[in-house]
């Protein structure tokens, strides 16, 4: 299998561009966006004002060339490692930094954002975006889900029984595979015997695409393809995006005890943004300024959405017992007594 | 009570589009037990799915498909069996109301088939439904009787939060009696006082009920007036009626097929002591199954706790 | 205002950190997230980045110290800011994020189900009740919320057959207390005696009045005390306050028990004077409206017991006190006197005194000059 490639390397446009250049500029300046995201997210870990952070460096053309085939109102089921797809479709910096922080209340995303609060557990979130795809088409829409998981979640038996459920109810799923080379320090050829996970789409009888991760027109055009034939009533596919994890797993991994820096060295020549900022120089279309001030607006923005999540009243030491019903039982009731009765009182 | 549960499927498929029932074998084998029996053809193959064999996937798409607005019955075939989807329970139908501060919900249920006393094989009586009890978010509740069973169903299927309903696979075809038309329900959380007494509370749910009625006769024969309470609901536990019963006969039985540590009877003799202490006239009896794997057919009923063994607990809580 | 920067735990579990080198020196200018010190961790080494811009005031540690998590790392201000160490801190983001949460009105504890038909008792008490043969549901619990203790069923054991229970008034209560205190921490010895009590009976009428014979039994014993001043005392833990002030008290007997009335200054009085003031408190005993002040504070107490027809006693030390004098009624008793025996009246005198203050020898000493004190009378 070689993998869809429409933007070289070196940014030359190799294929037919599924994208003009304004709507290229747009997404460029999300990529550039979600890096300085990512940036922060770290030093605020290094701060101590984010409890761990799994950074995404890489990986934007990846998530952000794939969330953009979407419609508003689709479903996204995405990992702990995919804020900026989360971001681009809606999620807000707030809401993702809370979630960071320990804060129930950044699970919920704004009405009307179909994405769900990402899957800790590894695998386990694959099949929920088969029966929300699924429950879609019963009650005759054509929204649609994608699910964003990892070349380790394939191990997973969950990964197994989403995909055949996707395939035999013909469920509008996307399933796409972000290929980043590790799963903490177990690397991708160790993970599975298969030459590459796209295949596993044949065992299953849906198609399979293996698509350059760090292309982003090449994600654009794929990921299209698939939303398409999904909400065309044509079922499931699996993409995979060969890309690479630029950091280290989270902010508590030493990344230098189990892969060497040339492989990361190597694969900075393959950046996701440089990639796309050639390709737009190439065109006339970029200049530094224009650069720095969306660098600057995102840094502007990011840092409100800090302030305002930091700021954010403190739960009451009694919030968690609102959350498990709709109602809370006569029992929740009075272990909620019990809180200040042992602990006099909000302290 | 198969029939009855299968009329409360029935009038919530007819009333409610947004339910869909989905398992092994629920479609036109109309399930192993023949409670989804004719409702694939009465409702349709929009409505009724017969999926492949794979737990954690029929509970992994009825949490999506709940999440995204249905109200999915998903059927396991065994509790037995239940284990793989332990996990989809666990980290995601109990958590997701939490985890995204109620923004997103799974008002689904899990029917599953559960307990022995039917000479089936290996992991075909299990009975730790306390591991369920034991896991937030969700609510476990088990009919004793077809009137319960129907109207149990019928409120899990409207409850906004997921419900595991185990239904008692020995009293399937073994009780049978007149069942409310139509569209009714019984609360969920709240548990039944069976039959009134003064001298001791018979405390149990589910299939054992049967013989814990009959204990309650076999009693009443000596002039022992028994207080017989079917709990319903094991999560959560009706704290008010276990403590308002043990307080008024200061001795308490509890009967339960589980394992015997850790089990929905122990959390009981807890509630007891916390509520009722200064009532008890004796220590509280469990009659339990042992920590034991759940023996074969030809060992099963030294396991499984008979009408003997309630009686001689409920004598030992009245000599105390 | 600066801010002081203190190393967080960053590694999940970190404890400490050592730094390698500082990336951003003292008095250097840093932008936001700049990194400015890369510290060593037991899992990797890892750049700190500047929480705020502004400048390096002072650097928590230097290179090749250990840092412990929530010490001070670095201070970053304002350029021309100076820093002192232990001035007050500004907050680290992270302390900020982390305030207190906003007060919640507590709500009441459930109460217990109202469907309580049985008495409150433990199964073990209820046992001994059954054991005992006592109908726990007439027993008076005493115990928290009422609850039937053990005492109690022991109690309505030996209260047994046909009985009354009559709850003490307050004023016998709060005796009840104070003589058991008493008798629970001094160790009391009592020494006894007799006087002749012919010159002191016969001051008793004079000028026409009745004077009470407590007053003078008490113009006789302050003569006393002021040359037995252990006997005028209080034992504080090991110290002795020995009193300069003579405030005697006397027992008067009332209908709700035996009260102590205190006659202050006793040492200024005249005997009329002193006889004035315990006809005085007697009647406020009595009628019950003497106060606290005058019932309190005795140096001394006398307790006149042949009033009600008493000899010799066994008188519990007021607490506070080191000695008290019970004097009985006077009788006639067989007396030897020059050899011949002859009737005599004789006054018995009981003395109790705080062994640990006051030893035999000065006990006998202390009564030998009460007796003279007595018999010089008038």
């Amino acid at each position: 299998m070689d993998p869809l490639r429409l933007l070289a390397v070196d940014g030359r446009l190799i294929g037919e561009a599924p994208i003009g250049l304004d709507e290229t500029l747009r997404l460029f300046a999300a990529m550039v966006t979600a890096r300085v995201y990512d940036r922060k997210g770290s030093a605020l870990q290094r701060q101590g004002r984010l409890a761990t952070y799994a950074q995404f460096e890489g990986q934007e053309a990846a998530q952000i060339g794939s969330a953009v085939a979407l419609r508003p109102d689709d479903w996204m089921a995405g990992t702990y490692r995919d804020a900026a797809a989360m971001w681009f479709h809606g999620y807000t910096w707030d809401k993702l930094l809370l979630g960071r922080m320990g804060d129930e209340r950044g699970g919920a995303p704004p009405a009307g954002v179909n994405v769900l609060p990402p899957s800790i557990t590894v695998g386990g979130h694959m099949i929920h975006a088969v029966g929300l795809g699924w429950a879609e088409r019963l009650r005759g829409s054509d929204r649609i889900a994608i699910t964003y998981f990892g070349d380790g979640a394939t191990s997973e038996g969950d990964f197994h029984e989403a995909m055949n459920f996707a395939a035999v109810f013909k469920t509008p799923t996307v399933f796409l595979c972000e290929n980043n080379g590790w799963a903490i320090s177990m690397p991708r050829a160790r993970q599975t015997s298969s030459e590459t996970i796209a295949q596993k789409a044949d065992a299953y009888g849906m198609p399979g695409v293996l698509v350059d991760g760090n292309d982003l027109l090449a994600m654009v055009a794929a990921t299209r393809e698939a939303v398409d034939r999904a909400r065309a009533g044509g079922g499931p596919t699996l993409i995979e995006a060969l890309t690479y994890r630029m950091a280290p797993h989270t902010t508590t991994d030493d990344a230098g005890r189990y892969r060497a820096g040339e492989d990361v060295e190597e694969w900075r020549t393959q950046d996701p943004i440089e990639r796309v900022r050639e390709y737009l120089k190439g065109a006339g279309a970029w200049n530094q300024a224009w650069e720095d001030d969306v660098s600057a607006k995102a840094a502007a923005d990011i840092e409100a959405a800090v302030e305002r999540a930091e700021s954010l009243t403190p739960l009451s030491p009694d919030a968690m017992f609102d959350r498990m019903y709709a109602r809370p039982t006569a029992v929740l009731e009075a272990q909620r007594r019990a809180v200040f009765r042992d602990e006099g009182g909000g302290a | 009570m198969a029939r009855a549960l299968n009329e409360a499927l029935d009038v919530a498929l007819g009333n409610d589009d947004r339910v869909v029932l989905l398992g092994e074998d629920v479609g036109s084998t109309g399930g192993v037990f023949r409670i989804t029996d004719g409702l694939l053809e009465r409702h349709g193959p929009s409505r009724v799915f017969d999926t492949p064999v794979a737990e954690s996937g029929i509970v992994g798409a009825a949490f999506g498909m709940a999440v995204a607005g249905l109200r999915p019955v998903a059927e396991l075939q065994f509790l037995g069996f239940s284990y793989p989807a332990f996990d989809q329970i666990v980290s995601h139908v109990g958590r997701i109301r939490n985890r995204s501060n109620h923004r997103f919900t799974a008002p689904l249920v899990i029917r599953i088939p559960y307990g022995g006393g039917i000479g089936a094989a290996e992991h075909h009586s299990e009975s730790n439904e306390a591991i369920y009890a034991h896991t937030p978010g969700v609510k476990v509740v088990v009919p004793s009787s077809p009137t319960d069973a129907k109207g149990l169903l019928l409120a899990a299927i409207a409850d906004p939060d997921p419900v595991i309903f185990l239904e008692p696979i020995r009293l399937y075809r073994a009780v049978k009696e007149e069942v409310p038309e139509g569209h009714y329900t019984v609360p969920i959380g709240a548990a039944r006082v069976v039959g009134e007494g003064t001298d001791v509370t018979l405390i149990s749910y589910g299939a054992m009920m049967r013989d814990v009625i009959w204990a309650a006769d076999v009693l009443a024969t000596d002039g022992i007036a028994a207080e017989v309470i079917d709990l319903r609901t094991l999560a959560p536990l009706d704290h008010d009626a276990i403590s308002r019963s043990a307080a008024k006969t200061g001795r308490v039985v509890v009967a339960v097929e589980a394992h015997r540590s850790g089990s929905l009877a122990s959390e009981v003799a807890a509630i007891v002591q916390e509520r009722a202490l200064y009532s008890m006239l004796a220590p509280v009896e469990r009659v339990t199954g042992y920590d034991t794997v759940v023996p074969l057919k030809r060992s099963e009923k030294h396991y499984i706790p008979g009408v003997g063994r309630i009686v001689a607990a409920a004598r030992r809580a009245l000599e105390a | 205002m600066a801010l002081e920067f203190l190393l967080p735990d960053i590694g999940e579990g970190l404890t400490e950190a050592t730094v390698v080198r500082w990336l951003a020196a003292v008095g250097e200018t840093v932008r936001l997230d700049q990194p400015i010190v890369e510290l060593e961790t037991d899992k990797a080494v890892i750049e700190i980045p500047a929480p705020r811009a502004g400048v390096v005031l002072h650097h928590g540690a230097s290179a090749g110290a250990t840092v412990p998590v929530d010490a001070l790392l670095v201070v970053i201000g304002e350029a021309g800011e100076s820093w002192v160490g232990g001035g007050t801190p500004a907050p680290s983001p992270r302390r900020e994020a982390r305030a207190e949460a906003a007060p919640i009105v507590g709500t009441l504890e459930e109460a217990e189900p109202s469907a309580q038909a049985q008495p409150r008792a433990l199964p073990l008490v209820r046992r001994l009740a059954a054991s005992l043969g006592v109908d726990i549901a007439g027993v008076n619990g005493t115990g928290p919320g009422g609850r039937i203790t053990r005492a109690d069923v022991e109690g309505a054991v030996i209260a047994g057959g046909d009985v009354e229970r009559v709850r003490l008034s307050p004023t016998r209560i709060a005796i009840s207390k104070n003589l058991t205190r008493s008798w629970q921490e001094i160790p009391h010895v009592t020494t006894y005696a007799t006087a002749d009590p012919t010159a002191i009976l016969r001051a008793r009428s004079v000028g026409g009045t009745m004077v009470p014979l407590e007053a003078l039994l008490i113009a006789a014993i302050v003569p006393v005390l002021q040359r037995h001043p252990a006997f005028n005392a209080t034992l504080d833990g090991d110290t002795l306050i020995v009193r300069k002030h003579y405030d005697l008290g006397f027992a008067v007997d009332t209908p709700d028990g035996l009260m102590v009335a205190v006659v202050r200054g006793a040492d200024g009085m005249t005997v009329t004077e002193m006889a004035g003031e315990v006809r005085r408190l007697a009647a406020a005993a009595r009628d019950r409206s003497i106060t606290i002040d005058e019932m309190r504070g005795a140096t001394f107490t006398v307790s006149n017991i042949g009033a009600v027809g008493g000899g010799y006693g066994t008188p519990i030390i007021p607490y506070g006190t080191t000695a008290i004098l019970s004097v009985g009624r006077a009788v006639d008793r067989a007396v030897v006197r020059d050899g011949v025996v002859v009737v005599g009246k004789e006054m018995p005198l009981s003395l109790s005194y705080d062994h640990r203050v006051i030893d035999g020898a000065a006990g006998r000493a202390f009564m030998a000059a009460v007796v003279a004190a007595i018999e010089e009378a008038g």
